[in-house]
């Protein structure tokens, strides 16, 4: 099952905005995960139309992660990101980019763009968000 | 026999519209002040050539069988740009392209033909069109932190590229970043890529706005083709200001011969990304070249910067958390509340608005500003 990532500074109504908008469209939840994560919210999904959810959240402006990005969190110091890069690189996984979605407060979420196999998430399960 | 064309007029319906527009853009053009888009220039000498269908496709410096283009003339851009550059005089390549974005398309495809395995840097506060680019051209990429002013984070990406070292690197340095006006050092950038004896590498600069900025200040900061750069990419409606979008793109005439060989195709070589291309755009920037030169350009920069100075001065008057790059013309303030930025434009990034003094920018309309965003929480 494909899953989703809506990142967003922690506002309470995150959920609900999420739930509500897909709900117009006619698009099932079917399995859901939402936690703070420092000062940002985080809710992870699964639904069962993945194209349109996706471009539903677009079109409400609500920046969606899409299954082909890992989402980690790091802490915000130089190299620290290029030591998760190390380890895909020591495992001879290719990353396609890596991009930083958020920074603040001392961390920062990034996205790596990789098949989303085991392997490559063992290795960063220390910092895995999604 | 006669041409197939027919008089048909517009309805009074349309008529109208059209006048609404007109008055519509005569007030916004004036009052934009959070994007860089120079409102005022007059190129009325020049709409005689609308009446024909001018098209510069391909190669600028290749003659072709179509003969209603531009060509010499986009060419005397491209020497003056080559010139400002100080590009290597018979050795650098470009044209005029639809904008910053197929500037930069082009330098990283030049950059990609070079070095196929190479791993893009960019920073963070990067335009989003380098994305969309790196996208577009299956580049492998790696986003590097930016420091608080909005310039590339030289730790990490020092870090990084140790890790990579057996990759070759492309930097995509941005002179003049789109929210904070911020220059990345190439200096110091080829001084890491030094530090790893990294044997090849490539340097595009991604020079949208500054690119018209640095070469007419006292203490530029490096970005060009004398600082070790390869490729740069420059808006032409921005500090220049233009009609319609367009801008220049230089880069090494050595580096795209070398890929002009490995062309599979040999005889349509078509260098440039598209195909068609405009031919009034060279002719607005080569009037501009010629009625302003490098002195009208200068006295333009000056006061562009002045003027964000004296929007600082104000800002801060109304306590006004508000500052600038070196040598940009971006003044950086607390994002302002929703109305304000409606009235005026202002684009935001996160917490942060800007104001940027194009040369239409006036004292009154900074005044303005100041005030309406003094009055407002934000
Ligand atoms: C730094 C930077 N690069 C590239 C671009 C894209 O340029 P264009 O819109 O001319 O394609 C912009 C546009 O604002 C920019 O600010």
């Amino acid at each position: 099952m494909k899953q989703i990532t809506v990142v967003t500074e922690s506002s309470p109504g995150l959920l609900a905005q999420v739930s509500e908008i897909l709900a117009e469209r006619g698009i099932n939840i079917e399995t859901l995960n939402a936690e703070t994560v420092q000062d940002y919210g985080v809710v992870i999904f699964t639904v069962d139309r993945y194209d349109e959810a996706l471009v539903a959240l677009r079109d409400a402006g609500v920046p969606a992660v899409s299954e082909d990005a890992i989402i980690i969190r790091i802490a915000d110091e130089p190299g620290a990101l290029a030591r998760i890069s190390r380890r895909f690189h020591d495992a001879e996984i290719r990353l396609r980019s890596v991009r930083i979605i958020r920074r603040d407060a001392g961390h920062g979420l990034v996205a790596l763009s990789t098949e989303r196999t085991e392997r490559a998430l063992e290795l960063v399960k220390d910092v895995l968000i999604s | 026999m006669e041409a197939m064309t027919e008089d048909k007029a517009l309805t009074a319906e349309d008529e109208g519209r059209l006048d609404d527009f007109y008055r519509a853009m005569e007030v916004e053009s004036s009052r934009s002040l959070g994007y860089p888009s120079n409102a005022v220039f007059d190129y009325s000498d020049l709409y005689r050539f609308l009446h024909f269908p001018l098209n510069n496709i391909g190669d600028p410096f290749v003659e072709s069988t179509f003969r209603v283009h531009s060509r010499s003339f986009e060419r005397d851009v491209l020497r003056f740009f080559a010139k400002m550059y100080h590009a290597p005089e018979d050795d650098y390549w470009g044209y005029v392209t639809s904008g910053g974005t197929e500037g930069n398309m082009y330098g990283l495809y030049l950059a990609r033909e070079l070095l196929p395995e190479g791993i893009v840097y960019y920073s963070e506060e990067t335009h989003y069109s380098v994305s969309k680019v790196l996208r577009v051209l299956a580049l492998r990429n790696i986003m590097i932190k930016t420091l608080a002013n909005g310039e590339i984070d030289y730790e990490d990406l020092r870090e990084t590229v140790r890790i990579h070292r057996d990759v070759p690197p492309i930097i995509l340095a941005n002179i003049g970043t789109t929210m904070k006006g911020a220059v990345d050092n190439v200096d110091t950038i080829q001084e890491i890529l030094r530090d790893f004896a990294l044997p090849n590498f490539y340097i595009h600069c991604d020079a949208a706005l500054s690119g018209m900025i640095l070469p007419f200040v006292k203490d530029p900061e490096p970005y060009d083709f004398a600082a070790g750069i390869d490729s740069i990419s420059v808006s032409g409606h921005k500090m220049i200001g233009s009609p319609m979008p367009c801008g220049v793109v230089l880069a090494k005439k050595k580096n795209v011969d070398r890929i002009a060989r490995s062309v599979e195709y040999v005889g349509t070589l078509d260098t440039t990304i598209s195909g068609s291309r405009n031919g009034l755009s060279p002719l607005f920037l080569w009037s501009a070249i010629r009625k302003l030169g490098p002195s009208g350009f200068r006295k333009m920069v000056v006061g562009c910067l002045k003027m964000a100075d004296y929007a600082i001065d104000r800002l801060r008057e109304k306590d006004i958390d508000a500052w600038r790059n070196n040598n940009s013309v971006t003044v950086v303030f607390p994002r302002p509340a929703t109305p304000v930025l409606e009235k005026w434009q202002i684009a935001v990034f996160r917490d942060i608005g800007h104001m940027i003094t194009m040369p239409h920018v006036t004292r009154d309309l900074v005044d303005e500003l100041v005030g309406d965003i003094a009055g407002t929480e934000p």
